[in-house]
């Protein structure tokens, strides 16, 4: 299979270029794009790429494959790979610090924004803060975020507005907080996303939703941080 | 060694995949421009038929013709596309149609919608 790289190396690379490689596919069965950057980093150890969990836990290997962004090692190539090509390149509108690898401080920067830890003020009660089983129901689809990136480097608001707008990522934690019924810091959190960039820059195109590996829905959370917003009257 | 890295962005098709909803937020705004456009053809054409009598016919000549029929609807597609999509926003604003299966059928609708408004303008026209 024809695999093209997206390679950069700071020391030697002026800039970076798409280097075509060459990879022997086992026949009979189905690999992950992650299997393929193994067997190209066996003829090219050069090849740099972040990897850690190789089963879609960690959030490492966010990369672009044939356009769209995903986990490597949950992307079965057969799912991804159109006319016997496949593309790779790093994640969308982030500094490139060498070949696939990113710089994801911008990313790391928002998210910690938004203050991603429980808050409550109240005294802890002897054993542990209970919350009933409809309570609990609401962090579904908001708990499971693995901060990959992939849904943030697909925003187009988040390209060009990095460092104002929170993206999808970010949202969607900040949302899960609100959205607990234990957490008690609900204005000061909502008090700090009121700016027009931190929520508003959304515009609803659903990039992020069609990108997440974990199939959350950070779109619909920032429908339900902009109800909360015009609740408070803000 | 470069101290500046690079960014991979590039919005030349087949780079990077954009979804259908994202498809149809790009052209919600796009049409929103053209509608802003048109409002200064419309106004002309407005000044023109108020003028007098004959500029009237005038103005009724020029949208009788090919080209302001084409015109016709080509304003008929912005606008339609335009309040469809709108309306689609709006629900989603009611955290309605938020699921992605949910956006890409509803943007797929304004699509074809417009589409069809279209196709029954110029059955109208000609």
């Amino acid at each position: 299979m024809q695999v093209s790289v997206y390679r950069y190396n700071p020391d030697t690379d002026e800039a970076p270029e798409m280097r075509e490689m060459t990879v022997r596919l086992p026949e009979g069965r189905d690999l992950m794009v992650l299997d393929v950057l193994e067997l190209l980093k066996v003829e090219d150890p050069s090849l740099s790429y972040r990897r850690s969990c190789r089963e879609g836990v960690c959030g490492s290997d966010g990369i672009n494959m044939n356009g769209k962004n995903g986990l490597a090692c949950i992307t079965p190539v057969s799912e991804i790979v159109r006319r016997g090509k496949l593309v790779l390149r790093p994640l969308p509108g982030l500094p490139v610090i060498r070949d696939l690898v990113v710089d994801m401080s911008q990313f790391y920067r928002q998210y910690e924004k938004i203050d991603p830890f429980l808050q409550n003020d109240s005294p802890p009660p002897a054993q542990e803060r209970l919350q009933s089983i409809e309570e609990r129901e609401k962090l579904d689809g908001l708990y499971e975020c693995i901060l990959c990136a992939c849904c943030s480097s697909a925003c187009p608001s988040f390209w060009w507005n990095p460092d104002k707008f929170i993206g999808p990522a970010g949202l969607l934690q900040a949302y899960r907080f609100l959205a607990d019924s234990r957490d008690t810091a609900t204005a000061e959190r909502l008090a700090k996303l009121e700016d027009p960039f931190s929520v508003f820059r959304c515009r609803g195109i659903m990039n992020c939703v069609s990108v997440c590996p974990k199939g959350l829905n950070p779109t619909r959370a920032i429908g339900k941080i902009r109800s909360l917003l015009l609740q408070q009257g803000t | 060694m470069r101290t500046e890295r690079p960014v991979f962005l590039s919005l030349s098709p087949g780079k990077i995949h954009f979804p259908v909803t994202a498809i149809a937020s790009i052209t919600h705004r796009l049409t929103g421009a053209g509608l802003f456009a048109i409002i200064a053809f419309l106004l002309w054409m407005l000044d023109l038929a108020l003028s007098s009598e004959s500029g009237f016919a005038e103005a009724g000549r020029v949208m009788s013709q090919p080209m302001g029929k084409l015109a016709v609807l080509f304003i008929l597609a912005n606008l339609s596309y335009h309040l469809l999509a709108g309306v689609k926003h709006l629900l989603m604003d009611f955290h309605i149609g938020v699921s992605f299966e949910a956006a890409s059928a509803s943007s797929w609708t304004v699509f074809v919608l417009t589409g069809f408004i279209v196709a029954a303008g110029a059955v109208w026209l000609w």
